[in-house]
């Protein structure tokens, strides 16, 4: 197949970098093992949480942390982009209801009630920022085996910050088997289960300011459901994010795949691109691999947005021998010897938590000497070296910013 | 193991090593989500699998799964979670046995040659409401499940009193069982469309691929299928000729399915895999070398497109739309769901039937919204089920491209 | 200063040998107690590859061993079946091992009385389609795969129902003397932090590897060495059988089948700490390049844990004065020491050595040994008597679980859904011991020993555990996170992979999702 760029890979970056791409024009074809790692993740706008003490302005901290960590994909791309790769996000997601900023992280319950800290939120959650003396509710239905109320409220009301948090469970009257994540999402869908669920929370709003539900409010019509119970109870409700499957990242994933569709993308899930052809510094195409079938995707130019060592971007085999499999490109923070890979304790940055691809300014992979080694070929998100964004809570914003940057480079280049 | 002896490395078994219980299967099966009879892709398939020894399959949902290969689609991480699901099937049908209407169903070519002879009555009784309902006490067919109408004069009887080009590079046309017996304008209309632009047709004498049996868990018959086919395919002066399909679901079944789940590793059927087209696949590739003939005239019509599971399990993108776009006057719309619920003879079964309703009723709403004055799709079951679930009619889109070369 | 009720026997050692003991003592009618310093089989019994051996391995070295595992493989089956699954084993010449190997094992099995059957290799290979297509021959023999939890605590229950006292997370600080006689210990409560003593009439020494350490509390000195093995479990069952090396023993030549996973193992390498034992990288390449020589394919399967155990090694050739020796000569693999002959001190036994197989046996030997200082006549009964919850002499089949779980899954949900463990399932183990750890549930129930690693279920555990009161805010915090470090330990050392691939996951649940370092104290 013939297009003009070649997207490597679903996940966050690679989906808006393809957007941004077919939103200026461009014949884009998006490749990718399975549906990305939209569907894991909260889906909150995560630009820095820890650098590694609590960040609460993102903005005033970026600084001292790129010089801290100068082979950061921050530090590569530029601050000054940051704040137009959001309002980009922010544009292209506004249906989700985008809110925040820079300037200051909202404090969001986990699933476990502790507080994560995160730039912006879609609208189902920016009602769960808490501040010192809210009065939230936490609730969830009984038998939902992937929320406990009780232990979120203990813990938001143990928190430093002193929320005044209440909990209640609800008896439900629905299936056992309904209360399966993809099923539940559907019934909350129902009228007649948002009325019951409404009813069975209302004794409890007393002096509650705002209800904290479990992210079950529907996969479609999210909003809907919603402003129904927001009205039901006279509240606003948020969503605390929990075990994948995560309902807000797929409707991310939902949105950008609809995004790139109506701009006139195309997106092939399961294909894995595995060989490429090139001539000098410039990539010709590439094969996705299947048995017995060898389907060449032929570009202009290419992005790499393979996800790193979580996704199959990064192989590493029983020798610790570490390999991009695509294009074999050189990969730094892999250790040596497979027993300088670990520390003894989990909780602790892991010697090779940092491997990835290098690259320069405009994304492009480059050699040990820093040259660029393809013209058209760019790498973005987690298949980059220099982050620990799990750690920092900076991985929405890593793959937002390498990837609209690498889009532009390509804009640039005039494909 | 499985008498199936399907454990090697690398095999769909093995794969089940590469899952992470990251449930975005889960999150995207669309029989999961309306019915709690189906524990879910993972849950059946690759968790499943480690409780498997050999002996006797310890469970039975797995015969829910629908087959329609959107868990493997998403998979990230490459787990073949759907080709478990199914070879999972084939093991529970050699443990238990299979019903007699798993059998009948599973061979669309002897059901259409016993239908042949009679098509009137066979229609008139597919009709009846009354036959229809001792059908599902009988058999356990749906008395709802749409049935395609049969014909005396089948594809093959057509082909025999049809002038062909005899010039040109030589492709061979694979046709399957559903064109044969039930669409055969579908086969004429897809030979004008190719001979229109240069190629010289062979059609051999062709059976089964086999699907329906794969399908069902009936894996010894489906082997004997498809080498049969194979064999018809590649054979009298046809090797290493470009086979192009029009039914999206045989296609897959030679390019993949028949060596990756059925196990068969025979060098004749891996040869025509790496030969097997899909028929828009094949047509965008010439027209991507700018070898495809675009004298087409104006087709007022607005149209919808749904991609089959099948069709996209084949990872070629959505070439029926990249060619149709070129149709003057055309309106298409594409439709973004994941599957029609039908998923070949699952949704006749009379146990399924209504989860199949269920898993497509987003589709159908979306059809009506759209209005369009046909349906698009390369599925043969699919079309079936849309037009009894919409009301509106349904086509595969090379009749679009006949009718834009001026076929009538 | 607490003191706990005065006993005949006191047990330190709480792993399959002290289990058995404790059993066999009760049902004989003595007071008995057992301690523990962690949770029961935590030590050797908890860290093997839960091999029921049909003694093939002696076949050639040691015929008398082999018979006393044949004998007591027979025995197990009999009273232990709800802990056993029925494998069969196979003893497999490859390439790499010695041809002629094979005719000396048959004969071997044939003067230990060791049930074997020669089979077609291409028999074996229909059994067993991953095994390695050039071996020469194959030999069929009883090996099993036990589950040393169930074993133990199905020896606890039992022990407990004649009155016997057991308690974990009870450490040995120190052996009372009085007079040249063990007359007591003082424990601590590692769970609760308190010291409280206990007297005891006769004390036995069945500390595994750490025996010699316990002695010389006691003052008296054991030449016991411990042998570090270190094992590697794959996330499926490439073999269902157990598949051996038709071979001298050695490292990894063997293959063994336990519930979900195949665990390939081990090594043999004396060190001085049996606390000191984390494998390394080397020793799991090995133990992955071993795996290869069996199943082609293997060092590419995906592997989910690698730990090590140190067994009790008697050193060769230098039976401790004092052993018991049996009239009938028969060469025994453990030894009982009486230290009263050995060091002078009165009411001691230390009983070492052996394998789990046999660890009826050893029960019964050392009993025997009890019984006989504390003037004390009953005879063994264990070998008639089934565990509990193997009355009905049904082994466990791994199927059943999916079964089951088709079968309840709409009204009791998974927790861990890789290991199947349902909610009720937890609630009942949590009820059952109250104050246990996640870890310790972990052990009872198979919680996150699938291929996530606990990456969902210990949130869900942790939540329902704080749900139905076991744990208040705080514990749970501390439990979860104690139980996450616990996994990383085993997961270390086979990060490479689909492994690699999990764990990358998995600290995005831990630590962007769930944020777990973040926790209010």
């Amino acid at each position: 197949m013939k297009t003009e760029v070649l997207m490597i890979g679903a996940g966050t970056s690679g989906l808006c970098a393809a957007v941004r791409l077919a939103e200026a024009g461009v014949k884009v074809i998006v490749i990718a093992t399975g549906a990305g790692s939209l569907g894991l993740a909260p889906a909150t706008l995560d630009i820095l949480g820890y650098a590694p003490e609590l960040v609460l302005d993102p903005m005033g901290a970026l600084p001292a942390f790129v010089s801290e960590h100068p082979e950061h994909p921050y530090a590569l791309v530029g601050l000054e982009r940051l704040r137009s790769a959001v309002a980009w996000f922010q544009a292209t997601a506004a249906e989700l209801g985008y809110q925040g900023g820079l300037e200051r992280n909202r404090l969001l319950s986990t699933a476990l009630g502790g507080l994560r800290p995160s730039a912006l939120l879609p609208d189902s959650m920016t009602a769960g920022a808490m501040a010192s003396g809210r009065r939230v509710l936490i609730a969830s239905i009984r038998g939902f085996r992937d929320f406990y109320p009780q232990l979120v409220a203990e813990n938001l009301a143990s928190s430093e910050m002193g929320v005044d948090a209440s909990w209640v469970e609800l008896d439900w009257s629905g299936d056992a088997t309904d209360l399966v994540p993809t099923r539940l999402w559907r019934q909350l869908r129902e009228p007649a289960v948002r009325h019951q669920l409404a009813s069975m929370l209302r004794p409890s709003m007393d002096g509650v300011e705002a209800v904290g539900l479990p992210a079950i409010l529907g996969r479609t019509e999210s909003q809907a459901v919603r402003h129904d119970l927001e009205e039901q109870l006279g509240r606003p409700v948020f969503e605390i994010p929990t075990l994948p499957p995560s309902l807000p990242g797929l409707r991310l994933f939902d949105l950008l795949r609809g995004a790139l569709r109506r701009a006139g993308g195309r997106l092939i899930l399961g294909s894995t691109a595995a060989e490429f052809r090139a001539d000098g510094r410039r990539v010709l195409a590439v094969r996705a691999s299947e048995e017995n079938r060898h389907d060449e995707y032929e570009a202009g130019a290419f992005v790499l947005a393979t996800g790193g060592m979580g996704a199959g971007g990064i192989e590493v085999d029983a020798s610790r021998q570490a390999r991009e499999p695509v294009f074999d490109l050189p990969l730094s923070g892999v250790p040596g010897e497979a027993e300088d890979w670990v520390d003894t304790e989990y909780f602790r940055e892991q010697p090779f938590d940092r491997a990835g691809v290098r690259v320069d300014g405009s994304m492009r992979p480059v050699d040990a000497a820093g040259e660029a080694i393809f013209d058209n070929l760019f790498v973005v998100g987690a298949e980059l070296a220099g982050a620990e964004p799990w750690r920092e809570k900076s991985g929405e914003g890593i793959s937002l910013v390498t990837a609209l940057r690498a889009a532009e480079a390509i804009l640039e280049e005039g494909r | 193991m499985s008498e199936l002896g399907l454990a090697a490395p690398g095999s769909v078994r093995a794969s089940l090593d590469q899952c992470v219980k990251c449930t975005i299967c889960e999150s995207a099966c669309p029989v999961m989500e309306v019915t709690d009879l189906f524990l879910g892709p993972k849950t059946l398939g690759p968790q499943a699998e480690r409780f498997r020894t050999g002996d006797r399959s310890p469970d039975h949902s797995v015969d829910y799964c629908s087959s329609c290969g959107i868990c493997t689609r998403v998979c990230p991480q490459g787990v073949r979670i759907a080709e478990i699901n199914s070879q999972a099937r084939a093991q529970l049908k050699v443990d238990q046995g299979s019903r007699f209407r798993d059998q009948l169903l599973a061979r669309p070519d002897v059901m259409g040659r016993m239908a042949r002879p009679v098509a009137p009555v066979f229609n008139w009784a597919m009709g009846s409401p009354v036959l229809r309902a001792a059908g599902q006490r009988v058999l356990g067919i749906h008395r709802s499940a749409p049935v395609p109408q049969a014909t005396s004069r089948t594809f093959e009887y057509r082909l025999r009193r049809r002038p062909r080009r005899a010039a040109g590079q030589r492709i061979v046309f694979f046709y399957g069982c559903s064109t044969n017996y039930f669409e055969p304008r579908l086969g004429e209309m897809t030979i004008a469309v190719l001979e229109h632009n240069g190629f010289q047709v062979e059609v051999p004498r062709q059976g089964c691929c086999g699907l329906p049996l794969q399908s069902n868990g009936l894996y010894p018959a489906a082997r004997e299928y498809v080498r049969r086919l194979t064999a018809q395919l590649s054979e009298g002066g046809l090797a290493g000729l470009d086979v192009v399909a029009t039914s999206t679901s045989c296609g897959l079944m030679l390019k993949r399915e028949a060596i990756e789940i059925l196990g068969v590793e025979d060098r004749p059927v891996r040869e025509l895999a790496a030969r097997t087209y899909d028929l828009f696949e094949f047509l965008r590739d010439r027209h991507e070398r700018g070898e495809l003939r675009t004298d087409f005239v104006g087709v007022p019509l607005t149209v919808a497109y749904h991609a089959a599971c099948q069709q996209q399990n084949q990872q070629i993108g959505k070439p029926a739309l990249d060619i149709l776009s070129l149709v003057p006057g055309l309106k298409v719309v594409e439709l973004d769901r994941s599957c029609c619920g039908t998923a070949g003879t699952y949704g006749t079964k009379a146990e399924k039937y209504d989860i199949a309703m269920r898993v497509g009723a987003p589709l159908f709403a979306d059809i009506q919204e759209a209005r369009p004055d046909l349906v698009l799709c390369e599925g043969e079951t699919c079309r079936w089920q849309i037009s009894h679930a919409t009301g509106l009619p349904t086509a595969h889109p090379v009749e679009i491209l006949y009718k834009a070369y001026g076929g009538r | 200063m607490t003191e706990l009720p005065e006993t005949q026997l006191l047990v330190i050692g709480g792993g399959s040998t002290g289990a058995g003991v404790a059993w066999d003592a009760a049902r004989r009618g003595l007071h008995v107690t057992l301690v523990d310093r962690g949770d029961l089989a935590t030590g050797t019994t908890g860290r093997f590859h839960g091999l029921l051996h049909s003694g093939g391995r002696y076949a050639v070295k040691d015929p008398g061993s082999a018979r006393e595992c044949a004998g007591e493989n027979v025995i197990l089956r009999r009273i232990a079946a709800g802990c056993i699954e029925d494998t069969g084993g196979l003893f497999v010449t490859t390439p790499a091992d010695d041809p002629g190997y094979a005719d000396r094992f048959l004969a071997g099995a044939a003067v230990a009385g060791m049930p074997v059957e020669e089979i077609p290799v291409a028999e074996a290979l229909r059994r067993e389609p991953l095994l390695n297509p050039r071996i020469s021959r194959a030999i069929a023999v009883q090996d099993g795969s036990i589950d040393c939890w169930k074993t133990v605590w199905a020896c606890v229950r039992g022990a407990r129902a004649y009155g016997a006292q057991i308690l974990p997370y009870h450490e040995v600080l120190s052996i009372r003397l009085e007079q040249g006689a063990v007359v007591g210990a003082s424990l601590r409560d590692n769970v609760a932090g308190a010291v409280v003593e206990i007297r005891a009439q006769c004390i036995l020494n069945a500390a595994g590897p750490w025996t010699g350490r316990i002695a010389k509390m006691a003052g008296c000195a054991l030449g016991v060495i411990p042998g570090k093995g270190v094992m590697v479990a794959m996330n499926h069952r490439l073999v269902n059988t157990v598949i051996n090396r038709c071979n001298m023993p050695g490292d990894g030549d063997i293959i063994v089948p336990a519930h979900t996973v195949c665990v390939i193992g081990t090594t043999d390498v004396p060190v001085d700490d049996p606390d000191q034992i984390a494998p390394t990288a080397a020793e799991v390449a090995k133990m992955m390049a071993a795996g290869e020589v069996l199943v082609p394919g293997f060092s590419r399967a995906r592997a989910l844990r690698a730990w090590a155990g140190a067994r009790p090694l008697i050193p060769k050739g230098a039976a401790p004065a004092g052993e018991v020796r049996d009239t009938r000569e028969v060469t025994r693999s453990h030894s009982v020491v009486k230290h009263a002959g050995v060091d002078g001190v009165e009411h001691f036994i230390t009983i070492t050595g052996g394998k789990f197989t046999t660890f009826r046996l050893m029960a019964e030997d050392a009993v025997d040994a009890v019984c006989a200082d504390l003037k004390v006549s009953a005879r063994c009964s264990t070998a008639e008597a089934p565990l509990p919850d193997s009355e009905d002499q049904r082994f466990f089949s791994l199927g059943s679980h999916q079964k089951e779980m088709e079968e309840h899954v709409g009204d009791d949900p998974l927790i861990c859904e890789c290991e199947l463990v349902t909610r009720g399932a937890l609630r009942s183990a949590a009820s059952g011991r109250p104050g246990q750890q996640l870890d310790d549930l972990r052990r009872s129930l198979r919680l996150g020993m699938g291929p996530c690693q606990g990456g969902f279920c210990s949130f869900r555990a942790a939540g329902l555990l704080h749900h139905e009161g076991y744990y208040d805010r705080s514990q749970t915090n501390d439990a979860l996170a104690a139980f996450v470090e616990e996994r990383w330990r085993g997961q270390r050392m086979v990060l490479w992979g689909q492994q690699l691939r999990q764990y990358r996951l998995d600290s995005w649940i831990f630590q962007g999702i769930l944020d777990l370092e973040h926790l209010p104290a």
